[in-house]
């Protein structure tokens, strides 16, 4: 623990045991906590680093008057100092323990009212019980009954708290009778006595006489959980919600015997819960019996059977509703037999059945099917109900085939046709009952409906034997698209449906130039929608669709579904184009990305230049100096990001034309965009230099792409980083073109930028420039030596600006070096040597600088280590808070001299 | 009984972030989603956990209302909807949604920019999660589906800000948001809520006038800058500095002051378009000055460039001497340097163990736009609620509140995590038949009067939402049913010496005698009626003495029938003949 900060906690501790309110802030006690915790799980004992603790938690404890949240902060304080079984010793035997968690003393002074005095003293007790001392103390003061009683509090974080701690004791009760049952464990027993950890412990050398206590603990626990699972009128339906979260968690967590012991203890219950079929607590039920389902196999076979006869019982109730939510239940859970998965797939797919009229189900009770019927005659519940099932479809299709009542691909055209006739498209339902035509008149209209067809006509593309739906799909998807009422998200959702499908049936032979047409029309008219939503959807949805490769049957030729859906370039780039001028910066920063995705193919395979290539990178620059928005501005660094490092993964040499553009442009991007105001412009700068870096030095000894840091310092080096062998005429080139296009420049900019993810990457790129061009661990003398030419490269340091900030850390450290030994040197562009920067400045010449001895100069190191931390860590370290809590309380008791500060937020 | 519940996952007897679930009419709705200041962890985020467990929002939330674009009512909702999962729809006004991204992306830049996090939302996410919102409208009705409807009025406090009136049938919840001066300007329909949910921030405080505060502020700027000095006002609530800008850009003009004022650009320059744009949004004075200027064109305020820093003389920003102040408009969180300046800190620990001194005065004013007391009870007269609800407030502010409230009428505050349930007692209209109304009228009974309610017999039908009373004729035609006749039927022993058809007559006597003023009648086909009960004797085979009587009645003659088997179960008098 600091010591400056153990100076000042004896008197922030007479501070907060003395403040008769709260502190102004309440987030300080919070905080002030978890640097406690943390202090704790380091290992270090809080009782013996602050003594001055336990005299502040008994005069606190003594003083009801305080404010509700600094007691609720010594309760749970208490909790955090005992969590050791010598402090705990020590707080028991100056009787602060039993005063701290006594409920009465917080009764009698009209506290326990407060939810965050219950809160606290949950939370206080569960830190604490990590040892069986404090297991003992529980069992000893009786505290079970209050804590049964706080599993149905009002609030439900106390209630909450109260379930995790109840499962706590129950396991820790577990766990000491399975070591009294298995004889000594000495790993337990190692554990036990590693006094510093707070981790769950297994508890040794438990006595006859407490394992008796445990076991009462545990069948007391049981019982309150079998009498009040039942409610005994309607108003009692958040109690029983309480105690199946509760058993749900417990039934999730312990093993034989216990975990049986519990089922049979509640099974009754539970069976009498089923019976009353409260439409409310079927999720929670669900849960209790999946969390005894899933842990069956470990467990006994008698109780087996009975877990699966209530999981029958769930999935034959008689509330279509409730059923479908129990369904829905048990396919998520994922762990399935055979039997449930196919009654639960039956299920969901009904209401389906039943709207589109399409024979998913071969055979249904009739009397299901009616209930079923009546109740999606009703449009609230039949659209929840349909909207169910939909979310769930994907996890029906992942079942077993012999599961399936039905293929896949009936199961695509029955949400086709449920989104049909949501747009109110009633010529294609095979329907004929009239009732059945009252329950889809239900869903028409609805986006909530289509958003969760839509979403599962994605989920199904992957489906096997789907592939043939799609001219069906693509036709549906495009009306949808031209559909002037439907909801922007869906609209979206249409998109993504559409690019999904695209990318899963790779071969689009059956897709017809009228799709090909109608597709042309509805996304030229969505690109000048209203509404900004949808262009930008459309625009996304363009570039997407470029990402996707796909067959066209005529030549096996692969292309992007860009090209095989709408025509490539020759439509889409205009469109594009277009959207560019979008008054929507959200737009224009998709339109750019879009066209990075269009042009792609192009670039890789290495197509000519094209006069509408040349506009678009003019107009991109445009952008990048004059758009008044981040995003724009970023999509554009993106751009050049993309085209150059497509290029450098095309095997053959980039054709002259397209370097002829990309690199000036690529140098006018990086001087650009290193000037921008916004940090994720400069720091996509930096990857773009990046880029260039690695294109300049991949296979150069000391190169290693990425983070530096982040390399173990005895690591096996790939042989790859070694095959190049090291050629300081290679190294001299490279370092010289790279300070030609300003790579040097941005680096060294972004070093000293205010935002601090540009300076943190750009000081990581200089160290692995540093590594190839001058390894420190040469020796500075060696490194000259050695690599003469190389430190004759120089980079220009202009007077303003980021130079004139890289000057003045030379400088500095060329004014330290001259106290040491060596001295930094500084050259300038003539080449005149030991003529020093100030020199140079004064000549009025842009001076230069030796690349090799700005990046040895400038500590780098030292800067890596400032620029990982964040930027508020020191007014968020702990002794910046215990300072905060001492000025704010002088500041409160002195209201004359300072003004009241009201914590208003906004 | 109905209910309506309402639980606070944040803002519950506190000033964090806000986050309140209402549940009414099976409907379950959250009013904001906004992020906490003070913790760097999740903490600053409510706990959606809490409302489902397996993290299903969309299933379980029919929408999202944002009150206004303030980062404690919005901050976590590119969180919840992108992070978490939520697919369903947010509402906001259309200023809301036009500033709402530029504060989010300010927050992530600051936490991932600033504080180096990683796990954060993305500018995508903001994107994604800004193209679910549906902007509203004042004044306009939005039906969230069939039955959930929702209509925001004008609020004051800061652009675009809003209060919502949420309907579900006849059940209503009114949710506002801190009210300021303009809310003078605000109005909201007497809709007579169940439940009026108020920000309570300023509870206690009947505030010191609005003008005391500004005169103060620009006399403090004014010293200020006399004596040479310069001003640094850093101001982070958006809203706040437009209406400072607007004050100083007045009195500069009427003051006829020359020192120039800056105002960093970024956020604000970004906000204060979109306070032009939206200038019909705003209050009426504001809008009536329009006529000749838009207020939000600053003559004397320009964008800062950080070069300005050095310029001498004096103005509003730059290069501080001893002479020059820093007026905190506003509160600032623990493990900032403003919340150190805010408790009079003289000294600041910088990066690497270096010491700032805090030579400059420094001024704390609270410009801070919440409803004080008078605010809410102005508030409360307009709407009529049934039930007050406070929240976004400390615990014991509010309870002063209450105490004030509740002389009139039931008042709430829970804690966060705690539900209040409000009982409803919704009036359920029903449709009457013409005939039936007819029939009740030919059968003696007055016109329907409001004031004098009175019993009425028909069939209730429940047909697509609506209900009806019908006479019980109609009813079976409208359904297309068949009338069925439900009979009750008993067997009473009897010891009688006599034939049947003479056991039969000695009843018919009998009850002749004992029921007056009902029609009896003993017919040919061996059985008696009383009104529709029927009659019946049989003697066992054994026993010719041993008579059993049949009865059987309809439904509607229960009562007669019960009192004719106790009546005869009793036997027959002697003396018949």
């Amino acid at each position: 623990m600091d010591r400056e900060c153990v100076s000042l906690l004896p008197r922030v501790c007479e501070v907060l045991a003395a403040s008769g309110s709260s502190l102004p802030d309440d987030t300080s006690l919070e905080k002030l906590l978890d640097w406690f915790t943390e202090v704790t799980k380091a290992g270090t004992s809080l009782l013996e680093s602050c003594p001055c603790l336990l005299e502040f938690i008994s005069s606190v404890v003594r003083n009801t008057t305080l404010d509700p949240s600094i007691l609720s902060f010594t309760l749970r304080l208490t909790g955090l100092v005992a969590v050791t079984e010598d402090a705990f010793t020590v707080l028991q035997q100056s009787s602060v323990l039993d005063l701290v968690f006594n409920l009465q003393h917080w009764q009698e002074a009209g506290l326990w009212e407060d939810p965050c005095i219950r809160i606290g003293w949950i939370q206080g007790l569960r830190t604490m019980m990590q040892h069986p001392k404090a297991l003992g103390f529980f069992v000893q003061a009786d505290f079970l009954k209050p804590l049964l009683q706080l599993q149905t509090d009002k609030s439900l974080f106390v209630a909450s708290a109260a379930n995790q701690m109840l499962a706590h004791v129950l396991l820790s009760c577990q766990s000491v009778s399975s070591v009294e049952s298995n004889g000594v464990d000495e790993e337990g027993e190692d554990v036990g006595r590693s006094s510093g950890s707070i981790a769950d412990l297994e508890y040794p050398a438990i006595t006859v006489e407490t394992n008796q206590d445990y076991a009462a603990v545990v069948t007391a626990i049981s019982e309150c959980l079998k009498k009040s699972l039942v409610p005994r009128k309607n108003s009692q339906l958040h109690q029983s919600l309480q105690i199946l979260k509760l058993l749900a968690l417990l039934l999730a967590q312990t093993r034989a015997p216990l975990w049986e012991k519990l089922l049979q203890m509640v099974a009754d219950s539970v069976d009498e819960l089923l019976a009353a079929g409260y439409s409310q607590l079927v999720l929670p039920l669900m849960d209790v019996i999946l969390a005894a389902h899933s842990s069956c196999d470990a467990n006994r076979r008698v109780t087996d059977q009975r877990v699966s006869r209530l999981l029958s019982f769930m999935l034959n109730i008689r509330k279509p509703a409730d059923l479908i939510q129990a369904a829905a239940a048990f396919l998520r859970r994922g762990r399935h037999d055979l039997v449930h998965t196919a009654q639960s797939a039956r299920v969901l797919l009904l209401p389906l059945d039943i709207i589109t009229g399409l024979n998913l189900l071969t055979t249904t009770a009739d009397e299901q099917q009616f209930s079923m019927v009546e109740q999606l005659k009703n449009k609230t519940s039949c659209i929840s109900m349909i909207c169910v099932c939909l979310t769930n479809t994907p996890q029906i299709t992942l079942t077993a085939a012999d599961c399936l009542p039905c293929p896949p691909v009936l199961i695509v055209t029955a949400v086709l046709s449920l989104l049909r006739l949501c747009s109110g498209d009633f010529s294609s339902s095979s329907s004929s009952s009239s009732s059945c035509r009252d329950v889809s008149r239900n869903i028409i209209g609805s986006s909530k409906v289509q958003k969760c067809a839509l979403e599962a006509l994605i989920a199904l593309s992957g489906s096997p034997g789907v592939e043939v739906k799609l001219p069906e799909v693509v036709t549906l998807l495009v009306q949808y698209l031209d559909n002037p009422h439907s909801d922007p998200t869906v609209l979206h959702k249409s998109y993504q449906a559409l690019v999904r499908w695209m990318s899963v049936c790779s071969d689009l032979s059956s897709i017809t130039d009228q799709h090909r047409q109608d597709l042309l029309q509805v996304a030229t008219k969505r690109s000048c929608d209203i509404r900004w939503e949808v262009r930008d959807s459309t625009v996304e949805f363009l570039g997407r669709l470029a990402g996707v490769s796909v067959v066209q049957t005529t030549a096996e030729e692969v292309s992007d579904a860009s090209v095989a859906l709408l025509g490539g370039c020759c439509f889409t780039t205009p469109l594009l184009r277009a959207a560019l001028q979008d008054p929507e910066s959200y737009v224009r920063a998709s339109a750019i990305s879009a066209l990075a995705q269009t042009l792609a193919a192009s670039w890789q395979q290495g197509a000519a230049l094209t006069q509408e290539h040349t506009e678009i990178v003019n107009q991109l620059l445009e952008v990048l100096s004059r758009d008044t928005e981040g995003f724009a501005r970023r999509a554009v660094v993106r751009y050049f990001i993309a085209w150059l490092s497509s290029r450098s993964s095309h095997s053959s040499p980039p054709p002259l034309a397209s370097s002829s553009l990309l690199m000036p442009s690529v140098r006018s991007v990086l001087s650009r965009g290193s000037a921008d105001l916004d940090w994720e412009v400069k720091v996509h700068t930096l990857e773009l230099a990046e880029l260039l870096l690695h294109e300049a030095f991949s296979g150069q000894r000391g190169y290693m792409k990425g983070n530096p840091t982040q390399t173990h310092p005895y690591a096996v080096i790939p042989d790859t980083l070694h095959t190049r062998t090291h050629n300081e005429e290679d190294v001299v080139g490279e370092l010289n073109s790279l300070v030609q296009w300003g790579v040097v420049s941005v680096l060294l900019s972004g070093l000293v930028d205010c935002d601090r993810p540009v300076a943190l990457r750009a000081c990581r790129l200089l160290m692995t420039l540093r590594e190839v061009v001058c390894p420190l661990s040469l020796g500075a003398l060696d490194a000259t030596a050695a690599m003469a030419m190389v430190a004759k490269v120089t980079c220009e340091l202009p007077g303003c600006g980021w130079a004139r900030e890289i000057r003045k850390m030379l400088a500095t450290k060329a004014k330290d070096a001259e106290r040491g030994c060596s001295v930094g040197e500084v050259v300038d562009c003539d080449d005149c040597g030991e003529a020093g920067q100030e020199a140079a400045s004064v000549g009025g010449q842009t001076p230069c600088v030796s690349v090799c001895e700005v990046l040895r100069s400038l500590d780098l190191d030292e800067r890596l280590d400032v620029l990982t931390r964040s930027s508020d860590h020191v007014h968020n370290s702990p002794f910046s808070l215990l300072q905060d809590i001492l000025t704010a309380s002088s500041a409160h008791s002195q209201p004359d001299t300072q003004q009241e500060v009201i914590v208003d937020c906004y | 009984m109905p209910e309506i519940n309402v639980t606070p996952l944040g803002a519950g007897q506190d000033v964090g972030r806000s986050c309140i679930l209402v549940s009414i009419g099976g409907k379950n709705i959250m009013l904001d989603c906004g992020m906490h200041m003070g913790y760097n962890d999740d903490r600053r985020f409510p706990d959606f956990s809490y409302i489902t467990q397996n993290g299903r929002l969309t299933d379980f939330l029919d929408c999202v209302i944002i009150s206004h674009f303030h980062l404690d009512h919005c901050g976590a909702l590119p969180y919840m909807s992108e992070m978490v999962g939520y697919d369903g729809p947010i509402y906001m006004t259309h200023p809301t949604k036009a500033i709402c991204p530029i504060l989010l992306e300010d927050f992530r830049k600051i936490t991932v920019d600033k504080k180096g996090e990683t796990n954060f939302f993305t500018s995508q996410m903001i994107k994604d999660c800004m193209k679910k919102v549906v902007p509203l409208n004042l004044h306009q009705t939005v039906q969230v589906d069939d039955e959930l409807e929702i209509k925001a009025y004008y609020a004051g406090h800061v652009l675009g800000a809003a209060m919502v009136h949420i309907k579900v049938g006849s059940e209503s919840v009114v949710y506002t948001v801190s009210r300021n001066k303009h809310a003078a300007t605000a109005w909201i329909d007497k809709c007579r809520p169940d439940i009026l949910i108020s920000e309570s921030t300023y509870a206690t405080t009947i505030r010191d006038s609005k003008r005391c505060r500004e005169r103060d502020f620009l006399k403090k700027v004014h010293e200020s800058i006399e004596r040479g000095g310069k001003v640094l006002i850093p101001v982070f609530a958006l809203g706040r500095a437009q209406e400072l800008c607007i004050l100083l850009e007045t009195f500069w003009e009427r003051m006829n002051l020359k020192a120039p004022i800056y105002f960093s650009t970024g956020l604000t320059e970004k906000a204060n378009h979109y306070y032009k744009l939206f200038i019909t949004w705003t209050n009426q004075k504001i809008r009536k000055t329009f006529v000749q200027r838009n207020m939000f064109e600053f003559k004397h305020i320009k964008a800062f460039d950080r070069s300005y820093a050095d310029n001498p003389g004096p103005m509003l920003i730059g290069k501080f001497k001893r002479q020059c102040s820093v007026i905190m408009p506003g509160y600032c969180v623990q493990g900032t340097i403003g919340h150190k300046i805010l408790n009079g800190q003289r000294k600041l620990e910088m990066e690497g163990r270096a010491t700032l001194d805090v030579k400059l005065q420094v001024e704390y004013m609270s410009f801070s736009a919440h409803a004080d007391a008078k605010g809410i009870m102005q508030l409360i007269r307009m709407a009529e609620p049934r039930n007050m609800l406070l929240v976004h407030g400390e615990a014991v502010k509010m309870e002063f509140l209450k105490g004030k409230i509740e002389q009139e009428f039931n008042c709430y505050m829970p804690a966060n995590g705690e539900t209040a349930t409000i009982t409803t007692n919704p009036s359920v209209p029903v449709d009457i038949s013409l005939s039936l109304l007819k029939r009740e009228m030919a059968l003696g009974g007055s016109l329907p009067d409001p004031k004098k309610p009175r019993t009425m017999h028909g069939t209730l039908i429940m047909k697509e939402n609506s209900l009806k009373l019908v006479s019980s004729e109609q009813a079976l035609k409208e359904l297309g049913l068949n009338e069925h006749q439900l009979r009750f039927t008993c067997r009473v022993q009897l010891q009688d010496p006599h034939s049947d058809p003479d056991t039969l007559h000695r009843i018919y006597t009998h009850l002749k005698s004992v029921l007056k003023g009902y029609t009896i009648q003993h017919l040919p086909d061996g059985t008696v009626m009383v009104e529709s009960i029927v009659i019946k004797v049989s003697s066992s085979a054994e026993d010719s003495n041993a008579k059993v009587l049949l009865l059987s009645w309809s439904y509607q003659d229960e009562d007669l029938g019960s009192f004719l088997s106790t009546l005869l179960k009793k036997g027959l008098p002697s003396g018949l003949c």
